[in-house]
């Protein structure tokens, strides 16, 4: 009958998750180790033969696009996220649904709705016409801002909802207590809410740059191919050129670069918290 | 130092009349309690004062200086909250220095405000702690420093024991009251509970659940002497009978319907001491002596049946049914091992108090 109990109140959480666990050994580990004996493929030429201009350039490509596009997002979803938790009282659920509801859609319907309001003699167009702005019909696609566009308003509500989240979730009385000791509202958004948010930040950011990082979709069908893009490259590779090899290590160094650059970011974030806590360079924190 | 005044103070939420042409000094220096049931909008006035509500009409005066439109960060006036709402961000020590790194003073000066508060709190050497490792009353002490340390006009505390056991409380208050006696700050403390209020308070003011303040006065002024039934029976608790007033030469007599009468005494004459007037006749618990034994020397008689005994240790409640059908509490202490009189349920007992220990009460 102890063990039985044991087993219920310590164990059963376990059993739980190990649906979950048996999907990611399955499905994502497994797979990403037959990607790296794959891109292995008994000879290192495979990583060798990507030290060149190209490899570089796609990498840095993404790497811009990734940071362009988190950027945007934070600094147009930190607005809506603060007016949802903090200004709007009533069909506040409401209004969060409608943000995340075109996310329901698939990725690709969203960006060929772009497409459609973008192309020659479509709604922007006309607009654009009518305002006297331009004089005939232009195509507004297969341009870097068309790319930067479709990835903002595809991945915006990553970085809306985990902002919101911990923006509700903070204790309004912090802000009352801040303006209280004398902080007007500049100085208690600056001492108080950015800080008690940094957390949603730090992950809607990466929910944003991770997934931005490795598109393709959105690049080729709004911005006409013309860069190339990590994802893109992949995909090349693996449908177009059926170099699995040099994929595999291509794939494997840009996931060894997002690596790098994040265990980087989560330690500046740390040193900055730990800073604001103590006004103290180093140590000091117990 | 400077008194508050609050003058024809008008305040409503959503159509709700919560403060109704309020008018209310609180006097320079002293430790100050607002003492009434939750909701009677208490914590609307505190609240107002402190600048995170606006008054709908009306003035707010700090000293002479009219303070009803000034923004909330620029009040000299600071606020312990009820669950103390520190900084869960920051340290200790940055929890205690936010106003004064708003001010933007110099770090040495900073450095000595800080250590000097946290050491009136017995606090030193908690400086870089976070704030999750604290205890509640630790926790509470952080948010008294961070609210003293920069010295304000007056100190605010919306009900800041309520999150505290009751052995703490105590010293806590104890605390508090050095404190104030220390820095000569305008306290102004608000409770719903009496045992506070009336153990931190050099003045308190009762409110009734209307948003009316019912009295101002000492502690002991408003237990001995309470204005009206509300006040009567909100701080401590009081028996109330109800009668008509008789006088007699120049004694005055209460009589009650199925009890008789009673030699009543008031230090100060009331316009509403009209011979047969009704009126209410209020006995502290405490105040009524029982005894199975008839004794001499008191000045007012009853006899009762025990209906029911609450024994608290120091103290014990006696509920008695009176020959009218009323119930009438009674205190007495204990104050031996061994009574001489054992009082069981359904015992007859005789109750004796002093007219000068009645409190006359208009009806």
């Amino acid at each position: 009958m102890g063990v039985l109990k044991k087993i219920f109140r310590e164990d059963l959480p376990f059993v739980f998750a190990a649906p979950a666990l048996i999907w990611q050994i399955f499905f994502v580990y497994l797979p990403l180790f037959v990607l790296f004996l794959q891109s292995l493929d008994f000879r290192f030429s495979n990583y060798s033969g990507l030290l060149n201009n190209l490899f570089f350039n796609v990498i840095a490509n993404s790497f811009i696009l990734a940071f362009i596009t988190a950027t945007i997002c934070l600094f147009v979803a930190y607005p809506v996220a603060y007016f949802l938790s903090m200004k709007v009282k009533r069909f506040k659920n409401f209004l969060l649904f409608s943000l995340i509801l075109p996310s329901w859609t698939s990725f690709i319907v969203q960006v060929y709705a772009w497409i459609f309001l973008l192309q020659k003699n479509g709604p922007f167009n006309i607009i654009l016409y009518k305002l006297g702005i331009i004089s005939k019909s232009t195509h507004l696609l297969n341009n870097y801002f068309a790319i930067i566009l479709g990835m903002v308003y595809c991945y915006l509500p990553f970085m809306i909802l985990p902002i919101y989240t911990v923006l509700e979730k903070m204790d309004k009385r912090l802000i009352e207590v801040s303006a209280d000791l004398g902080a007007n509202k500049i100085q208690t958004f600056k001492k108080v809410i950015l800080p008690l948010s940094s957390t949603g930040i730090m992950a809607g950011f990466l929910l944003v740059f991770i997934p931005a990082f490795g598109e393709f979709a959105i690049p080729d069908l709004l911005g006409g191919g013309k860069k190339i893009f990590w994802g893109s490259l992949i995909v090349d590779k693996f449908l177009m050129t059926r170099e699995w090899g040099s994929g595999a290590a291509f794939a494997f160094i840009g996931i060894l670069i997002l690596l790098i650059f994040f265990t980087f970011f989560y330690f500046i974030y740390r040193f900055l918290i730990k800073f604001i806590r103590t006004k103290k360079l180093w140590g000091g924190y117990e | 130092m400077r008194q508050i005044r609050f003058e024809n103070v008008t305040k409503s939420f959503d159509g709700e009349l919560i403060l109704n042409k309020l008018n209310l000094t609180i006097p320079a220096g002293q430790f100050f309690a607002l003492l009434g049931p939750s909701g009677c909008g208490k914590t609307t006035l505190l609240r107002l004062l402190a600048g995170f509500e606006s008054v709908d009409s009306g003035k707010i005066y700090l000293g002479d200086q009219d303070i009803t439109h000034e923004p909330i960060y620029k009040r000299k006036i600071n606020t312990v909250f009820q669950q103390y709402a520190l900084f869960p961000h920051l340290s200790v020590f940055e929890n205690v220095a936010y106003s004064l790194r708003i001010k933007k003073l110099k770090e040495s000066v900073i450095v000595e405000k800080v250590s000097d508060v946290l050491k009136t709190v017995r606090l030193l050497g908690f400086e870089s702690k976070s704030i999750n490792s604290l205890s509640g009353g630790q926790q509470q002490r952080v948010a008294l420093a961070r609210a003293i340390v920069s010295e304000p006009d007056v100190l605010l505390l919306d009900e800041p024991l309520a999150a505290l056991d009751p052995r703490l409380k105590e010293k806590v208050l104890i605390d508090l009251i050095n404190l104030q006696d220390k820095l000569k700050t305008t306290f102004l403390y608000v409770t719903h509970d009496q045992f506070e209020a009336l153990t931190v308070a050099d003045q308190m003011s009762i409110m009734n659940l209307e948003g009316n303040i019912e009295q101002i006065g000492s502690p002991k002024e408003i237990y001995e002497f309470p204005f009206s039934r509300f006040v009567a029976s909100f701080v401590g608790s009081t028996n109330f009978l109800e009668g008509v007033l008789r006088v007699q030469e120049d004694k005055m007599l209460v009589e009650v319907e199925g009890l008789g009468r009673f030699t009543v005494f008031s230090p100060i004459k009331k316009d509403w001491f009209i011979p047969g007037g009704r009126l209410f006749m209020g006995i502290r618990p405490e105040k009524i002596f029982i005894s199975k034994k008839e004794i001499t020397g008191f000045s007012n008689h009853l006899i009762g049946k025990v209906n029911n005994i609450i024994y608290y240790g120091r103290s014990t409640q006696y509920d008695v049914r009176l020959r009218n059908g009323k119930m009438l509490t009674v205190f007495e202490q204990n104050e031996e091992h061994f009574p001489q009189q054992e009082i069981d349920y359904y015992d007859q007992v005789n109750l004796y108090f002093q007219k000068e220990n009645v409190i006359l009460l208009d009806h």
